[in-house]
């Protein structure tokens, strides 16, 4: 049996209505911004609960958007953790500032308890990550920055459709940045993202900014670039936009039968702790694995699709070389590193290939 | 009869089924970022501009702004570059850190190769000349003096595509290119897509990585960077334009020599110098009265453009440079009289005769 990581084929097996949508744009030739990505826009800002949503280009163009907005430059440092995607870091020096990690917990989330020893008098922002699309402690997060005055930018990438107890995942910080990149839960047939946020004056400037400072077609009031959303792909996530809720809900029914399984197999396996109230995404459904590089090679041979987010945690990975950490700085996130495995729990598993993963596992643990 | 500025006629289009079944493909590949199609289109197009490398990207201003920054340019650097262009091509240069410095055109709209090496500093790192319009800049020149002070030259092709001068096309010139595919260059996506060139290995390895991230490969990030990937949907349809691109090109060249033809006793009309093949990305004339001459077009259905009527030293954006306007006279005077007609495939003679017409009669009154 095939356990295959990527579902796209199935997701977009039937693409008729988008292709009808794309003739309509093509024919209105609206491929600059424009009424197909603003209508968008309104409908992902109503599903969130957001004031304003600004379409980009990526998840990636949307944080550097968003800590540009609040104002982040040089001189000034970010909070943020050593696991997540390259972007995440990747934005906070794109914006000229210099990132300032803090460990994870056993949720393998920004652990709240380490933000107040780093923060320093050159601190902007708190950026923590919705790591996998479980949510970090947001509410203790912005207790915190309010406490010292500082802003948050929520890395909500993989965060659609996630909420803690009745408030959405991305509505709690400042100016908060989304991913549409296929492999998400609310994704597109190519790069896409957005920021969200209920300053108005913030997002003015943003939508300024994403167009090469345009505030008409002849006047440029900033330097700017070209971060625009595009169009096609505006009407691809209209589309997709109206099953994240049903696509997250699977999700949870099948992370549900797997942690059922995986904590029949502890101490082999390690399941992370699933707080009542934190409604997950499971973008990533991830556990801690004894043994996880033969476990994960044996799974591969099986054609279960396993992967690992990631291998080696950002403070030490070459980029990272000038920012001055060195192994041992973030034992929780290192240990992850070596621990961690992702398994395929998308939408469009299977109970048999639930069973049949979890009964691959305790195989293989039993023959040790 | 109305002659709107662009026409996207797609709708009877002979590649249309084309084009929808390569969309379709790629959707039921499930492969949708850097798949087969954006790598065989950077070959494709490569081979097309006779430049070895090739690589795609997400618009022409992250192409700008990405090889700028494999170049090594940053904070202190200066750029030379031409007040006359579209933003990007000045604010990229701002947003590595660098000082764009401004060196006057002549009246092909192009950059003044004489007065280049006034502009050079010992800050001076690169020239970004631009081939406005479709008309290739004076690549010779330009090279002669880079090579004499050791500056890079990165041609800014967004509005160029298959442009040749002596022969050789734009994007084989300097140390490396960049090409926009808006839906509104001659050869397009249907959204931002952007495409550069080069013929130096160490840049195009450099570039590859950073446009993905800096990441080396899946696990291993080199430097930090950015998401600025060509769309592998737009690749795939971006081949069966690149197919058809040499005749869209000789369309509008004869389209754009017959409105010379009917133009030049009215207006100053865009030449083709010698040894130039111009692709009329734009087709821009100079026009006495333009505001009046422009109103009264539209106002008789005539979608008539200005590219572009605030010159980039004076944008509230350069603020900070302290430019004045007359410190680039031609520029200034050329942004009085350029004026874009409608020009692209599928245009009729008679709608250019109506054009002409219009004009005939506005300088007769
Ligand atoms: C946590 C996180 N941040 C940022 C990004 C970057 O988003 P994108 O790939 O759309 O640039 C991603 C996704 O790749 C992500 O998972
Ligand atoms: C001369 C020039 N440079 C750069 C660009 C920027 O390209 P893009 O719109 O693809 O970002 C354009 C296109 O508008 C252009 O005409």
């Amino acid at each position: 049996m095939i356990v295959p990581y990527n579902y796209l084929p199935m997701q977009f097996s039937n693409h008729d209505a988008i292709l009808a949508d794309w003739e309509k744009l093509i024919q209105s030739t609206e491929f600059t911004l424009g009424s197909y990505v603003e209508n968008f826009e309104k409908l992902f800002a109503e599903f969130i609960g957001s004031k304003h949503v600004i379409g980009t280009n990526t998840g990636t163009d949307a944080l550097i958007l968003a800590l540009k907005a609040i104002g982040v430059g040089p001189g000034d440092e970010v909070i943020s953790v050593p696991v997540t995607f390259y972007a995440t870091i990747g934005a906070i020096v794109a914006a000229g500032a210099k990132p300032v990690f803090v460990d994870i917990d056993d949720r393998y989330q920004m652990d709240v308890n380490q933000i107040r020893g780093a923060i320093t008098s050159k601190t902007k922002a708190i950026l923590p990550v919705h790591w996998g699309g479980a949510a970090p402690d947001m509410p203790a997060i912005m207790g915190i920055a309010n406490e010292h005055g500082l802003k948050v930018v929520e890395d909500a990438c993989m965060a659609p459709g996630g909420r803690i107890f009745e408030k959405n995942s991305g509505t709690f910080g400042h100016a908060n940045a989304w991913s549409m990149h296929p492999l998400k839960p609310l994704n597109v047939m190519g790069d896409g993202g957005m920021v969200s946020t209920d300053d108005d004056e913030l997002a003015n400037w943003m939508r300024i900014y994403r167009n090469h400072g345009m505030v008409d077609r002849d006047h440029n009031r900033i330097w700017g670039v070209n971060m625009r959303l595009q169009p096609l792909q505006a009407i691809v996530a209209s589309h997709i936009l109206k099953t994240v809720h049903v696509t997250v809900e699977e999700r949870n029914k099948n992370a549900e039968i797997l942690d059922e399984g995986l904590k029949a197999l502890a101490p082999f396996v390690n399941v992370p702790p699933r707080p009542i109230g934190y409604w997950e995404t499971y973008s990533l459904y991830m556990a801690k694995f004894h043994k996880r590089d033969e476990l994960m090679k044996y799974l591969n041979e099986l054609k279960i699709e396993a992967k690992i987010h990631y291998p080696v945690p950002l403070h030490l990975q070459e980029a990272a070389r000038d920012l001055g950490y060195k192994e041992g700085d973030f034992l929780n996130s290192e240990i992850y590193c070596k621990e961690i495995m992702t398994l395929p729990a998308h939408q469009y598993i299977s109970r048999d290939q639930l069973e049949y993963m979890l009964s691959s596992i305790a195989n293989f643990y039993s023959t040790l | 009869m109305r002659v709107p500025y662009t026409a996207f006629k797609i709708k009877n289009a002979p590649i249309r089924q084309k084009l929808i079944q390569a969309f379709e493909q790629v959707i039921d590949s499930g492969h949708y970022i850097q798949g087969p199609n954006c790598a065989a289109f950077e070959q494709e197009f490569a081979l097309f501009c006779g430049s070895p490398f090739a690589s795609g990207t997400s618009n022409g201003t992250d192409s700008l702004h990405l090889i700028l920054r494999a170049m090594g340019i940053g904070l202190g650097d200066e750029v030379i570059t031409a007040p006359n262009s579209f933003i990007a091509s000045a604010s990229t240069i701002a947003l590595v850190g660098a000082t764009p410095v401004f060196v006057d055109v002549t009246e092909d709209l192009n950059i003044d190769p004489y007065k280049i090496e006034q502009a050079i500093t010992s800050r001076t790192k690169a020239i970004i000349p631009i081939h406005l319009t479709g008309r290739p800049a004076k690549m010779l020149e330009i090279n002669n003096i880079a090579n004499k002070y050791n500056l890079f030259v990165l041609e800014d092709a967004a509005q160029s595509v298959g442009a040749k001068l002596k022969g050789k096309r734009v994007g084989s010139w300097g140390d490396a290119a960049s090409f926009s595919l808006h839906p509104l260059k001659n050869l397009h996506a249907f959204g931002d897509a952007g495409i550069i060139t080069t013929k130096n290995a160490n840049l195009i390895e450099r570039f590859n990585i950073s446009k993905n991230h800096g990441l080396k490969n899946r696990d291993q990030c080199d430097f930090w960077s950015f998401n600025c990937r060509l769309d592998e949907l737009q690749a795939a349809l971006l081949r069966i334009q690149l197919q058809e691109l040499e005749h869209w090109t000789e369309e509008r060249r004869e389209l754009a020599f017959r409105y010379n033809e009917l133009l030049k006793p009215y207006v100053k009309v865009p030449e083709e110098g010698l040894d130039e093949y111009h692709v009329f990305q734009t087709y821009v004339v100079l026009a006495e009265n333009r505001d009046e001459l422009q109103k009264f077009l539209r106002d008789n259905g005539v979608e008539a453009l200005v590219h572009y009527p605030t010159p980039i030293h004076m944008q509230p954006a350069a603020a900070g440079l302290n430019y004045k306007p007359n410190d680039f006279p031609v520029t200034q005077q050329l942004s009085k009289r350029i004026m874009s007609l409608p020009l692209y495939p599928g245009l009729t003679h008679e709608q250019q005769d109506l054009v002409a017409e219009l004009i005939s009669t506005f300088y007769k009154k």
